[in-house]
């Protein structure tokens, strides 16, 4: 009974990924995996697949990269269920197993999951190992615990240090905790964060408008907020979510699920008090005629240390990480000019941009309130609660996931440029971040060649976001070299010399329009000509 | 007995509204479908 959960996290990470279980790679948004991706990338910018796709790499020198990414999925679903699950404080099985059931199927993931943000998730799925850590302690189970979030990268440690911190703060040595838990987050983040310091990086204030949490059904963004809901891109949404009797049902859920968490909040705080006060009744009798003052003193103040000691600091954290998600979630979507000017000021709070991903410690603090309704077979039943508010998730997200494999001209480009001995960057058209192939099905995908080779990859990092308030928002982009790069082409007159002046050695032109590239690359020679690939030398 | 009835009466419901959803998004619809209009996506 003990693995229950992580069957369960698995069964239904098959359920949910159907197809994309399949051979062949699993390509949406901001999932990219590549056959044979270089160990040592030059990477440019915000240090945004840090350390994920080094991570990838190394596995995929043993395995074949496609296995890497579906034990990745796979994994993502398990650990996640596992872990909610050993949080619940009272241990009883059905509670356990929806713990599990909901905290890996939920919107959260299912929206995250479509936007192809797998390193996120990987430090969702580790949130409620970090959070139990940090509130038994221990530096070695915190550091474990912490691995998947390092590994996701910024994102993922960050959504992560926003509960742990909290939990950590609960405990009786508190501040020993606090420093101890930022200590190892810091240690564990130095693989993004030096590089992110030392990037001249640009943050668009713009960003905020593009990424700021949207209404995904009809309760409003605050509704979709609660429901776990309410991601940016209208793109990533699962079908059918907009459903109004399923919209309420998920809604509905969640509000039981709140209440529950509440419950277990006020039972923990009662279960300390109770038997605190039975202790000091205890100790009262046992110490009659004890003297005065000081002894009281002394009694007060261990009760207080030892009232700390006693209660769980990982339900009483949760609760905070939870409020404070939501409100980082609500202030992109209700306050945008408090978020424009923190970043005008300092671009390091780029990341609050996205404020939906903060939502994380509420998803579990929601797991663990609907399990706490969860006792007996009818509780057993609740198991399927999570899947049934939310059934379109299911054969990865009715056909949304699915493989495809890369067509052999993109190998050959790929071996050609990574046994070439000459430095040098490489820079990907058309010039956009984003790329449509037949061979994906139609489904939209982040330029492959940003992961294929091991030379600096120069691509357009500008996002375009329609919004249906404000119209195209542009986010700019973050990589100065992109910056140049992208005058250079929009600029009149041939390009070939200026982009050899900033270190550009090859030229990709991708999907047939090569025509209007040739012109401004006059003097290029072409080394590979594929049916839908040209690739270029400067 | 009624805690069981409840249960299984919720259940009907939540099947009943899964239901609906996976026929709704499967069935083709009347409306096509919103292209995005950008290479990454829409708000």
């Amino acid at each position: 009974m003990r693995l229950a959960p992580a069957l369960l996290g698995a069964l239904l990470g098959m359920l949910a990924l159907g197809p994309a279980l399949g051979p062949g790679f699993t390509l949406r948004y901001d999932m990219v995996f590549v056959p044979d991706p270089p160990i040592f990338r030059d990477i440019s910018g915000f240090p945004r697949a840090v350390p994920s796709d080094l991570v990838v790499a190394l596995l995929s020198y043993p395995i074949p990269a496609m296995v890497v990414q579906k034990l990745i999925l796979l994994g993502i679903f398990l650990l996640a269920a596992a872990g909610a699950a050993a949080l619940v404080p009272s241990g009883r099985t059905p509670a356990r197993l929806v713990a599990a059931a909901f905290y890996a199927w939920n919107l959260y993931l299912a929206q995250r999951l479509l936007l192809g943000q797998w390193a996120l998730l990987l430090g969702y799925a580790g949130l409620p190992w970090a959070v139990r850590a940090a509130a038994q302690g221990g530096v070695r189970r915190f550091t474990i615990s912490l691995i998947p979030a390092a590994v996701g990268g910024f994102q993922a440690m960050l959504v992560t240090l926003l509960a742990v911190i909290p939990v950590a703060a609960r405990r009786a040595e508190r501040w020993r905790a606090v420093a101890t838990t930022g200590a190892v987050a810091a240690v564990l983040s130095l693989p993004w964060l030096v590089p992110a310091l030392l990037s001249d990086a640009a943050t668009d204030p713009a960003g905020v408008d593009a990424f700021a949490p949207r209404a995904d059904g009809p309760f409003g963004t605050v509704g979709s907020l609660l429901s776990l809901g309410g991601i940016w891109n209208a793109e990533a949404g699962v079908p059918g979510q907009g459903f109004w009797a399923s919209a309420t049902v998920r809604l509905l859920v969640s509000a039981v699920a709140i209440w529950g968490f509440a419950r277990l909040l006020r039972h923990d705080r009662h279960d300390r008090h109770g038997r605190d006060r039975h202790d000091r009744d205890r100790d009262r009798d046992g110490h009659d005629g004890h003297d005065g003052h000081d002894g009281h003193d002394h009694g007060g103040r261990c009760d207080r240390q030892e009232r700390r000691e006693r209660r769980d600091p990982a339900l009483a954290g949760l609760a905070v990480a939870a409020v404070l998600g939501l409100a980082i979630a609500c202030l992109g979507a209700f306050a945008p000019e408090v978020l424009k000017s923190l970043i005008g000021w300092w671009p390091g709070f780029g990341p609050l941009r996205d404020g939906q991903v903060y939502l994380a410690p509420l998803a579990l603090a929601q797991a663990l309130g609907l399990a706490s309704f969860a006792r007996g077979r009818i509780g057993l039943a609740a198991v399927a609660v999570p899947v049934l508010v939310l059934p379109t998730l299911a054969i990865g997200a009715l056909g949304r996931l699915a493989t495809a494999d890369y067509p052999a001209e993109w190998r050959q480009v790929q071996r050609i440029v990574n046994a070439d001995p000459a430095p040098g960057a490489l820079v990907s058209l058309p010039w956009r971040a984003h790329r449509v192939f037949r061979w994906t099905g139609g489904r939209v995908i982040l330029d492959p060649a940003t992961k294929l080779f091991a030379r600096r990859v120069v691509w357009d990092d500008t996002l375009v976001v329609e919004s249906r308030e404000r119209g195209p928002i542009r986010v700019t982009a973050e990589d100065p070299l992109a910056r140049r790069v992208g005058a250079l082409l929009a600029g009149p007159g041939p390009a070939g010399a200026g982009l050899a002046g900033a270190g550009v050695r090859y030229v990709l032109i991708g999907d047939g329009n090569e025509n209007e590239f040739l012109r401004k690359l006059p003097d290029a020679t072409p080394i590979f000509r594929g049916e839908r690939l040209l690739l270029l030398r400067l | 007995m009624l805690k069981v009835l409840v249960a299984v009466a919720l259940g009907a419901v939540l099947a009943g509204v899964a239901s609906v959803a996976v026929i709704n998004v499967a069935s083709p619809s009347l409306a096509p479908p919103d292209k995005p209009l950008y290479n990454y996506g829409t708000r």
